[in-house]
């Protein structure tokens, strides 16, 4: 049952496959490593006035450019599998975009935390490794089925992402509008909140480091 | 005093420290997701289990005026300039500030080896907010008077400990800042560049800009600063004129 849901079924497996892998991989290790930059730069941390902030975003911005130089190569991949390519793909910063929100949004969360919780590290390790299963990345979304696997998938912002740029490359068609506004709305909304958390927290820093 | 006199005296202060208390738990290990489930995260203060680094300092620093702090190792200078940085709140008593601050403990905080002497200069700065279009104008000078411009492109790793601190104050001189926040910096330095920061601290004696500064070079504290606050294990000695306190030190000292 599995393998028919995977590569069998699924058209242009391997970009697919790719695509949902560049993202995933992007969120993982942007997440990650911003997790632990405050603390790394304890010595400007605790010692400098500045927005604190700014270590963390120029992290996730540069992870980011990446992001955007992989999904380069997921296109090329995808020409060269004999897909033909839409200019819809023009769209793709525009998901660029709305994972570097969403990426932010959750370092500047797990930042803030990790200077008062030094092992949520391991724990976000651990999320990590179910998410990869949890998002469709190499089976397709009606593998989830649905009852609580159709919630999974709608409460997953990065399954709507990797979806976004599967449309776009592969099937060569616009993303729906307002799944992509309500998107934009729930990270920009998550992003603000985080941000907020990061501000009202920041004054503490320097006494956990 | 009359209502009004009052409260021109009150507009004046830039740094205003009052009854300050600042406690500072013996931590035995991080806190974890599991203690903070099964407990308020914790930085110690409920466990009574530590010391008060400082207590009972009181402070009122006008607009201009160059404030030394003097005192033994521990004696809480750091964590008075830290607590009006904001960087620590106090336990108890309350801190205003009026104006940008700037703190600065120690000359390579900020810098990063694996970059140039120039990009340094382009981070070091911005983190310390001076715009990049005022360091790019002022670029070669920061470097001629570091006496690095052949350095400009060398890594930063390659540079001596004296050289960094060098170019850090060389960009300190153009910062923007009302306040400024000096934790025994620019100790390290030969006797050229010494008469050289002189000079620079001369010229500022009688501008506008707010200096509190944490040191044991007394000499320093007698040429630049007005005022003097001794701090000795956490508690306010003194703190009046330069001159008066310095002498009650140096004979608190023999």
């Amino acid at each position: 049952m599995f393998r028919s849901q995977t590569g069998q079924t699924i058209e242009h497996y391997a970009v697919y496959l790719l695509i949902g892998l560049v993202q995933y991989t992007h969120f993982a290790n942007s997440t990650t490593r911003a997790l632990t930059v405050l603390y790394s730069m304890k010595h400007l941390t605790g010692n400098a006035i500045f927005p604190k902030e700014v270590l963390v975003l120029s992290a996730t911005m540069a992870d980011t450019i990446e992001l955007a130089l992989s999904m380069l190569i997921c296109v090329a991949v995808a020409a060269v599998s004999g897909i033909a390519l839409s200019w819809v793909i023009l769209l793709l910063p525009l998901v660029c975009l709305l994972q570097f929100i969403l990426v932010s949004s959750v370092s500047l969360l797990l930042s803030c935390l990790y200077i008062f919780v030094r092992d949520i590290g391991h724990i976000w390790g651990a999320f990590l490794r179910v998410l990869i299963f949890i998002t469709p990345i190499f089976y397709d979304r009606s593998f989830l089925g649905e009852g609580l696997g159709r919630w999974i998938l709608l409460l997953n912002p990065l399954a709507y992402l990797i979806n976004f740029s599967r449309t776009l490359i592969i099937d060569g068609k616009p993303v729906d509008f307002v799944s992509a506004m309500l998107l934009l709305l729930v990270t920009s909304v998550f992003l603000l909140s985080t941000f907020k958390l990061f501000k009202i927290y920041e004054p503490v820093f320097s006494e956990y480091l | 005093m009359s209502r009004y006199s009052a409260s021109i005296c009150d507009q004046s202060w830039v740094i205003r420290v009052r009854e300050v208390a600042r406690f500072f738990p013996r931590q035995d290990s991080h806190n974890t997701v599991f203690r903070a489930l099964t407990r308020r995260i914790s930085n110690g203060h409920e466990n009574g289990n530590g010391f008060y680094a400082l207590k009972g300092i009181n402070l009122e620093i006008a607009k201009g005026e160059k404030v030394a702090i003097v005192g033994d190792n521990g004696a809480g200078k750091t964590t008075l300039l830290k607590l009006v940085g904001g960087l620590y709140r106090p336990t108890v008593g309350q801190i205003e500030t009026r104006g940008e601050m700037v703190l600065m403990r120690g000359a390579e905080i900020g810098m990063v080896d694996e970059l140039s002497a120039g990009e340094n200069l382009f981070l070091y700065s911005s983190i310390y907010g001076v715009d990049r279009e005022k360091v790019k104008r002022n670029f070669d000078e920061i470097f001629e008077w570091a006496e690095l411009t052949s350095f400009s492109r060398a890594r930063l790793a390659t540079l001596s400990s004296g050289m960094k601190a060098r170019l850090a104050f060389s960009a300190l001189r153009h910062f923007d800042a009302d306040i400024f926040l000096l934790d025994e910096a620019f100790s390290a330095v030969d006797r050229h560049f010494e008469k050289k920061y002189q000079e620079v601290f001369e010229q500022q004696r009688n501008n506008d800009k707010t200096f509190l500064i944490a040191t044991h070079d007394l000499e320093f504290a007698k040429m630049f600063c007005t005022k003097t606050l001794w701090l000795e294990k956490g508690r306010q000695k003194a703190f009046d004129a330069t001159e008066e306190v310095l002498n009650q030190y140096i004979v608190a000292g023999t």
